[in-house]
């Protein structure tokens, strides 16, 4: 998983205490099924040198799905289970000295509850930042939420990805997108529910219909072209979405699988993915010889 | 039978004629091997051992390897090399399902036949299982000489625990995925073409299916075929390898280690690429209505059923009419191939086919399965048995096909014809 290339829209973060009984392993599968697109380890309980084994599995699924994974708080650990990358709150080590134990290959994301904190944080060379708590949350005890006004101001600022966090659930995912988040992070809503990848899909699927909400009235004609990587090469482009870009390049009647970040779109998605710039898109001919 | 042409080619011990007949074959087997729900003995530890050891099989996966059946469609290149790979790995059935026949220009990668299959033009389904039953006789090889249609696909997969991908087009492929999507069965795609290829394991109710990815019949025709870019064989085994690491996963009950990407890899020059799998489509009538896949193995009686209704349909249409009446014929340009295949409503009565080409002067080399006829004018006609099914090779299109074959029936082609 490449920083350059990293992006999300569903972040799924673990939390075992939400699911007594259940095999972690097996909820997070059921989450990244439904269509979390990145993985937190978080457990302030244990040691970490006692949560190698949960993230090295964890690491091995993640990779299976071709999805990062991110440890929370301990760098070392993130190494030794070669996760992606950290996520570090504002009490953890500064993002520098992340950074100078990580190396430059991997992410490192924080937890910000204020523009304030996020300006600092971009500044800092985070690779994302998590906007929150959108909404009191029973993972964060006694921590005030940040609401959702602290949302609009990282959607109206904030250039680096930013992911909303903090007691999102089904009931309020609409409200938060409203705000104009475009990822979101559930923690119990998730792993909490007895069906994870019904909550995923559902929660994966609020956040692409609002996308393709964004790509069909906005994107103003006057919006010079976009910079993104087109089967390895940069290339510039005014198409916004990819049915579009495939249109432009006269492969749309013709038997190709279409790739952007790492994941195929079905092409009943290709007129709703909006392109974004710095996207890494592969258009490749199915070969079907036999 | 008066002019039993198995003998007559050395082939007795095979299948006498019609396309259904392993049951015969396997009936007439001293060693009944390959009953379900068998457990492994002795010797097959000491034969499948190196694979137990691995430890992710061990004699678990072992015995449901033995316990587990498949479908191979397509005896081609990649088939040929899956269904060697399920059959030494001790798979309990394998089915085969292929409508071609053994030529030349197959053997440069088409690891399980040779020259003599190419020289006696023998079905690849049934040439594939006479390796195969050689290189394993402990399982149960079900060869099936026909075109995969979406009369006979849904019976050909019923009951098996996975698809494998060896067909040579698209419109395959997409029949295929949209039976095992409704039969809540895996496909394992692979595809390979010049030096690069394809895989992936698309799963009901967890992945999207092939419509989705690659689109519909409304779509233009594949990009490239083997004939118009050519391939060599290891890209081929390349793919294969990847599909039948899928399978034994899955049939081991090792179903969590599946590998959930699409990879698209170039041997030359060389390139590896590797995408995650979006979830099922909400809006596909296909694999947004998926039936997700048993839990665990599948009973064999399933199996059993399939293939049986599979063989009254066989039976019911193996009847040769006795003068061939007018009748719509069905033509498909076999992709890249200077080859079409046309389909009668009924099967074609070989003998007195055979007695009109041979007085025409045509060099005629036949086996059980078939007749095939060289015209004096470089034509070739294949004439399969029981099948109503005829290969033309050596002319530009379809309306040139039919206009021949309609010639060499005697019969004037008063229906329309429909090119597909």
């Amino acid at each position: 998983m490449s920083r350059a290339a990293f992006d999300f829209r569903l972040y799924a973060i673990t939390a075992e205490s939400c699911h007594p009984g259940r095999d972690l392993i097996e909820v997070m599968e059921a989450a990244i099924r439904g269509g979390a697109d990145i993985v937190q380890l978080r457990d302030k309980e244990t040691p970490p040198e006692r949560l190698l084994g949960q993230a090295r599995a964890l690491r091995e699924l993640t990779r299976r799905y071709g999805v990062p994974f991110i440890v929370n708080d301990y760098p070392e650990l993130a190494l030794e289970a070669e996760a992606d990358g950290v996520h570090l709150g504002q009490e953890d080590m500064p993002i520098a000295e992340a950074r100078r134990l990580l190396g430059e290959d991997k992410i490192i994301g924080i937890s910000t509850h204020s523009i304030e904190q996020a300006r600092e944080a971009v500044r800092a060379g985070a690779d994302y930042i998590g906007v929150g708590p959108v909404y009191p949350t029973p993972t964060k005890p006694g921590r005030p939420a940040a609401g959702l006004e602290y949302v609009r101001q990282a959607a109206a600022e904030i250039a680096i990805p930013w992911v909303a966090i903090g007691g999102i659930t089904l009931d309020n995912a609409d409200e938060v997108l409203d705000a104009g988040a475009r990822r979101l992070c559930a923690v119990s809503a998730i792993v909490g529910s007895p069906d994870p990848e019904a909550v995923s899909r559902e929660l994966k699927a609020r956040i692409t219909a609002r996308e393709a909400g964004h790509a069909a009235d906005a994107a103003p004609p006057a919006e010079g072209p976009i910079r993104l990587r087109l089967n390895g090469r940069d290339t510039e482009t005014t198409a916004r979405t990819l049915g579009e870009l495939i249109e432009r390049h006269g492969l749309k009647d013709r038997r190709i699988v279409a790739e952007v970040d790492g994941e195929i779109v079905a092409r009943s998605e290709w007129s709703r993915t909006l392109l974004k710039a710095g996207a890494a898109v592969e258009l490749v001919h199915f070969r079907g010889g036999g | 039978m008066a002019d039993d042409p198995a003998k007559e080619c050395g082939m007795a011990e095979h299948i006498a004629g019609l396309t259904n007949g392993s049951e015969q074959t396997a009936a007439g087997r001293q060693k009944e091997t390959a009953e379900p729900g068998r457990s492994a003995d002795r010797t097959d530890m000491e034969r499948y051992s190196r694979q137990i050891r691995f430890a992710p099989i061990g004699p678990e996966g072992q015995r449901r390897l033995l316990e587990a059946s498949v479908l191979i469609v397509g005896a081609g290149a990649l088939g040929a090399s899956l269904a060697q790979h399920m059959a030494r790995a001790g798979v309990g059935r394998i089915r085969i399902v292929d409508r071609d026949f053994v030529e030349p220009s197959n053997l440069q990668r088409q690891t399980l036949f040779d020259e003599e299959d190419a020289r006696l033009a023998l079905p690849k389904a049934a040439a594939a299982a006479a390796k195969l039953r050689r290189i394993n006789s402990g399982i149960a090889i079900e060869e099936h000489v026909a075109d995969v249609t979406s009369a006979n696909a849904a019976a050909l997969a019923e009951g098996v625990q996975l698809v494998l991908d060896g067909t040579d087009n698209a419109a395959t492929r997409l029949l295929m995925s949209d039976v095992c999507f409704a039969l809540g069965i895996p496909f394992l795609y692979g595809g390979a073409v010049g030096a690069s290829g394809m895989s992936a394991a698309l799963v009901p109710g967890e992945t999207a299916c092939l419509r989705c990815l690659i689109g519909g019949d409304q779509e233009a025709a594949d990009a490239g075929t083997c004939e118009t870019e050519g391939v060599i064989s290891p890209i081929v085994e390349l793919v294969a390898a990847l599909q039948a690491a899928e399978a034994l996963k899955w049939l081991t009950g090792r179903r969590e280690s599946l590998r959930r990407t699409w990879i698209s890899a170039s041997l030359w020059p060389s390139e590896w690429r590797e995408w995650r799998l979006p979830g099922p489509s909400r809006d596909c009538a296909v694999c947004g209505r998926a039936k997700p896949p048993a839990e665990s193995g599948l009973p064999m009686e399933r199996a059993e059923a399939g293939l049986k209704r599979l063989a009254v349909r066989e039976e019911a249409s193996a009847a040769p009419s006795p003068r061939p009446t007018a009748g719509p014929i069905r033509a498909a340009v076999l992709c890249g191939r200077d080859t079409v295949q046309l389909t009668l409503d009924h099967p074609l009565p070989l003998e007195r086919i055979e007695e009109r080409l041979r007085a025409d002067g045509c060099i005629i080399t036949r086996n059980p399965w078939l007749i095939r006829a060289e015209t004096g004018d470089g034509r070739r006609f294949v004439v399969f048995r029981g099948e109503g099914r005829v290969l033309v090779q050596g002319v530009s299109d379809a309306e040139e096909a039919v206009r021949g074959l309609t010639e060499l029936l005697h019969q004037p082609n008063e229906e329309g014809v429909t090119v597909r």
